[in-house]
């Protein structure tokens, strides 16, 4: 029977292989962000409130009733001095993007931002084998994925991706892409490339509800490094726990709240219906309700069902307001990065998870060091926590981004290690929170308000504009 | 011809047999092994006699009813792992192709007649276009979006809008009625259309109309150019990999619209001849209840990027001419490009797909010429061994004949392509289901089957991806090539004289 013990044997050894590489291949499956670079644009690029007034005052359609739209909008925006815009805007030449300005904007950003992340991260572009890149209002031919290949000389075998038009959450959606990917075991290196492209996309006409994007949107990109690699857990900086995607679409008024198209006069701009607000609220709540339960702990989420079933069995019909008042959120998570739309987004989405100050002062000084840079202003929001040496081992982090569509994205990570990298934040950081917001918009075009139709002489407030001191 | 010496008829016919008999050796290689071991051992059986078999039963009867637990359990448990660590198949259930109206058609003399009224466009560059459309391949019901009808064209965001809409909608309505699918059991959209991408986003835009899930995986892809429908289907196949019991809705389409060129430059000028309307709406599913219903499964799909080399990345580029206007760049050597990036692409797809006697003979062509320095030319592996239906992107009629001849395919191979270009034109993403469509409607789809997809796009790229039929299909079928199926195969000339 000695052919029988050589077969069983032989048959031990083989399922013992089997189980060893199932177990390796679910070790696999985790997704590590390795490192994360944001970009920071040359000085000359900057936005200073005297510009932002030069601007306005270069275009032609804009009467007074748009100048008090502008400055509140801005004044609301929580948006400060330093942030960023692309050349042609500051060097006048808004009206009239081409191709070049745009492909110009990009590269500045690829240029600098990638090579700062394999530098720092100390991989080669040879490594990389999948790469997804997320630019929302720009889509040359060949697309910026190929663009990246060429310039950094990528292997040939590389897997690209190139998403489009998914708003201010695509960056979530790219790293729903990368750890798909991921699950699959192979062992692999991911590049997820975020940024927005402004040049292209100024709105020249006076529609106020296509304006909100001018005044809102900055430049900005972050470029991060992700792998499912459990040799590189140490360098690792966080780990993916879970991604919740919400995508209200369905609802009429949800899809029509952000929407890009020709104006009266056949200017194209984005158009930001009165229902934003709303729908953002509804995707939100509709993100939390598949979110929670993945990560409240268990005693957390045993009260809220205790909670719910108390309710429904006293008033079966009433709301579960109540109930909802009573989830303390965080009870799984330690710091929130949240989208900086505005202030408006940012105090909306404090009151809905009452938080503290303390929580949303990421998000507060992000949007006003550097605007709403749109789908990567998350990675901003992280590196100010990270230069505040906020982030400890075992911290859980929360993203939550929203984009057009209408979309709620959310992801929880885990810190691996403690981290204290500055990156961009390094040389301003001392300075935030400020002591005192006074708000620079208000202070120097405050006069718009006190004007009426009557008393408004546009060609004399040019002429004193353009002599004033500062 | 009477002067031509007649080919020596023995010696080739000897070579082909001598290479057929090869063919079957290598490939049954398994068998053969076989057939002498199996033959072994019941001579070996029939030698022991009935007593020793009855002994060895006997031993097994004896052994610990616990031994024999615990090694069937284990048998069990591996038999489970091994089962759940295979890859999930993709299966096609079904896909539907958009069907332009006769209204839309461009023949040859509405299109001259178009661009002689476009006030853009002076009489060199409409010679110049229409040279292009002689020689084209293209035949004279290749549609155009109504915006492109318009003297000039109106490329306005709302008119490309409601090309999307028109294309993108009737190919899903058709999709769903075929298969019956609900819209709420769609777990995954992906979306790509390369030159046109508004805010919100075309899969947003599909969301909104079928009132889609809000836990949807939605991704809209954009600027891959005409191999996007394959990249689509990359990552459609990673998705259903990560999520069991799925299903996923992958739309590739190109917006003409927003993209006609006005100006004068030559190279930017050749899309205006070659690119036409169309879309097509492909069903996916890991569900082993669609494995019934399904049409076929994705084997592989091998995907190549040549971006790396200058000359390859800036083949198909979209850059603003002196006035300023924004078009597609076709540079000359796009056909040397292609052929190299088909290349690449083989060589990782040949392992896959070839049968043994091929790839060894490709590796040691591969040796001799590397490692001991002959000159032999390198050999091309037979791939109507592989495959029996090849789909070669319709790029235009330069890159059908480039591939035929790099692949050594005879023309019923590439009749697809061809008639699809000549029927429907360049649709981009969307050509290879067309060609589909034609090979299916012609009823050479037979159960086995094996379909190679090739698509080339700006960047430069060459994707490729292989289905194996599940089902033969049966003719008539019901699709875009429904009228006009029996007219087809036509002979395409090389000049179709206009002017």
């Amino acid at each position: 029977m000695d052919v029988l013990t050589t077969l069983t044997i032989i048959f031990l050894l083989y399922s013992l292989y089997l189980l060893y590489k199932s177990y390796k291949l679910k070790c696999s499956r985790n997704c590590y962000l390795v490192d994360y670079v944001c970009f920071k644009p040359s000085p000359d690029r900057q936005i200073t409130t005297r510009k932002c007034g030069e601007i306005i005052e270069r275009n032609k359609n804009l009467g007074l009733a748009e100048y008090k739209f502008l400055l509140k909008v801005i004044v609301n925006s929580g948006i400060g001095e330093r942030t960023y815009g692309p050349r042609n805007i500051i060097e006048g030449r808004e009206e009239s993007p081409t191709l070049d300005d745009a492909i110009e904007e990009m590269d500045e950003f690829l240029n600098v931002c990638i090579h700062d992340l394999f530098v720092k991260t100390k991989i080669s572009p040879r490594d990389v084998d999948v790469l997804v890149v997320n630019i929302s209002t720009f889509c040359p031919a060949p697309s910026l994925a190929s663009r990246i290949v060429h310039r950094y000389n990528m292997r040939d075998d590389v897997k690209t991706y190139s998403l489009s038009s998914m708003g201010c959450s695509a960056t979530l959606v790219a790293i729903d892409v990368v750890q798909n990917i991921f699950k699959s075991g192979k062992k692999s290196l991911a590049v997820v490339i975020t940024s927005e492209s402004i040049s292209p996309n100024w709105y020249s006409g006076n529609d106020k509800s296509m304006m909100l994007g001018n005044c809102l949107f900055r430049c900005g990109g972050s470029a991060m490094l992700l792998t499912n690699d459990p040799a590189m857990q140490a360098q690792a900086k966080m780990r993916l726990k879970c991604l919740v995607r919400t995508h209200i679409g369905a609802n009429d008024d949800a899809f029509n709240s952000a929407v890009q198209k020709e104006d009266d006069m056949g200017r194209v701009g984005v158009h930001l219906s009165k229902d934003l607000p709303k729908a953002a609220m509804r995707a939100f709540t509709e993100n939390l309700k598949r979110l929670l339960p993945k990560i409240l702990p268990y005693r957390e989420i045993a009260l809220i069902a205790f909670h719910i079933v108390k309710q429904k069995l006293v008033q079966p019909n009433a709301k579960l307001n109540k109930v909802v008042a009573q989830i303390n959120f965080k009870s799984g998570v330690d710091h929130f990065c949240l989208h900086t739309g505005g202030t408006a987004v940012i105090d909306a989405v404090r009151q809905a998870l009452r938080l503290s100050e303390f929580d949303v002062e990421p998000a507060r000084m992000t949007l006003h060091r550097w605007g709403n840079t749109s789908a990567s202003s998350i990675w901003y929001v992280l590196g100010y926590m990270e230069a505040k040496k906020r982030l400890k081992k075992k911290d859980r982090v929360l993203m939550i981004s929203f984009g057009s569509g209408f979309k709620c994205n959310s992801c929880l990570w885990e810190v691996t290690r403690d981290l204290g990298d500055g990156d961009v934040w390094e040389d301003c950081i001392k300075e935030y929170p400020p002591k005192t917001i006074v708000n620079p918009y208000l202070d120097k075009y405050g006069w718009v308000n006190e004007e009426t139709e009557e008393t408004f002489n546009r060609e004399e407030r040019i002429e004193a504009f353009k002599n004033s001191p500062w | 011809m009477a002067n031509e010496p007649l080919p020596p008829f023995s010696s080739s016919v000897r070579l082909k047999y001598v290479k057929l008999g090869y063919q079957y050796l290598v490939n049954h290689i398994l068998t053969f092994i076989l057939i002498p071991i199996i033959v072994g051992i019941s001579i070996e059986l029939a030698r022991v006699g009935p007593d020793e078999i009855l002994s060895l039963l006997r031993f097994l009867n004896d052994l610990d009813l616990i031994y024999v637990m615990s090694t069937l359990f284990l048998v069990i448990i591996v038999g489970t792992v091994y089962f759940m660590s295979r890859p999930r198949p993709v299966y096609l259930v079904d896909y539907a192709c958009f069907r332009p109206k006769p209204n839309f058609r461009v023949p040859f003399s509405t299109f001259l007649e178009h661009a002689r009224l476009v006030p853009q466009f002076d009489e060199r560059t409409v010679r110049f276009q229409v040279k292009i459309l002689e020689r084209s391949g293209l035949g004279e019901e290749t549609c155009l979006p109504p915006a492109n009808h318009y003297i000039p064209p109106t490329c306005s965001m709302a008119a490309a809008r409601s090309e999307a809409e028109l294309v993108i909608f009737s190919a899903i309505d058709e999709l769903l009625n075929k298969t019956g699918m609900r819209p709420k059991n769609i777990d995954i959209l992906i979306v790509n259309c390369s030159l046109f991408s508004p805010t919100p986003s075309l899969s947003a835009m599909i969301v909104n109309k079928y009132k889609l899930r809000s836990n949807i995986l939605s991704f809209n892809l954009s600027g891959m150019g005409c191999s996007a429908g394959l990249i689509s289907l990359d990552l459609a196949r990673d998705l259903l990999q990560a999520h069991g019991n799925s299903n996923a809705l992958v739309v590739s389409t190109e917006i003409i619209t927003p993209n006609y060129y006005l100006g004068k430059e030559r190279a930017m000028l050749l899309p205006n001849c070659l690119f036409r309307m169309g879309a097509a709406a492909v069903l996916l599913s890991n569900c082993r209840r669609e494995r019934s219903r399904a049409k076929y499964r994705l084997t592989h799909v091998v995907r190549t990027h040549k971006g790396a080399d200058d000359a390859a990345y800036r083949c198909v580029f979209q850059e603003q001419d002196s006035e300023g206007l924004t078009g597609i760049n076709l540079s000359k050597d796009l056909m040397a490009i292609a052929g190299d990036a088909l290349k690449s692409n083989i060589t990782t797809m040949g392992p896959l797909v070839l049968p043994a006697s091929e790839q060894l003979l490709f590796l040691f062509s591969l040796i001799a010429r590397k490692v001991f320095k002959a000159k032999w030319k390198p050999y091309i592996p037979d791939f109507r061994l592989a495959f029996e239906h090849f789909c070669i992107h319709a790029g235009g009629r330069a890159v059908i004949d480039e591939l035929q001849k790099n692949l050594q395919l005879s023309d019923q191979h590439v009749e697809a392509s061809r008639m699809a270009l000549h029927r429907f034109g360049n649709t981009s993403s969307s050509s290879l289901w067309y060609e589909l469509n034609y090979i299916e409607s012609k009823g050479r789809m037979k159960k086995g089957d094996r379909v190679w997809m090739i698509g080339f796009g700006s960047g430069f790229k060459c994707n490729s991806a292989v289905w194996k039929c599940l089902k033969t299909i049966k003719t008539p079928v019901d699709g875009p090539w429904s009228t006009s199926i029996h007219r087809y195969p036509v002979d395409v000339p090389a000049v179709v004289k206009v002017l």
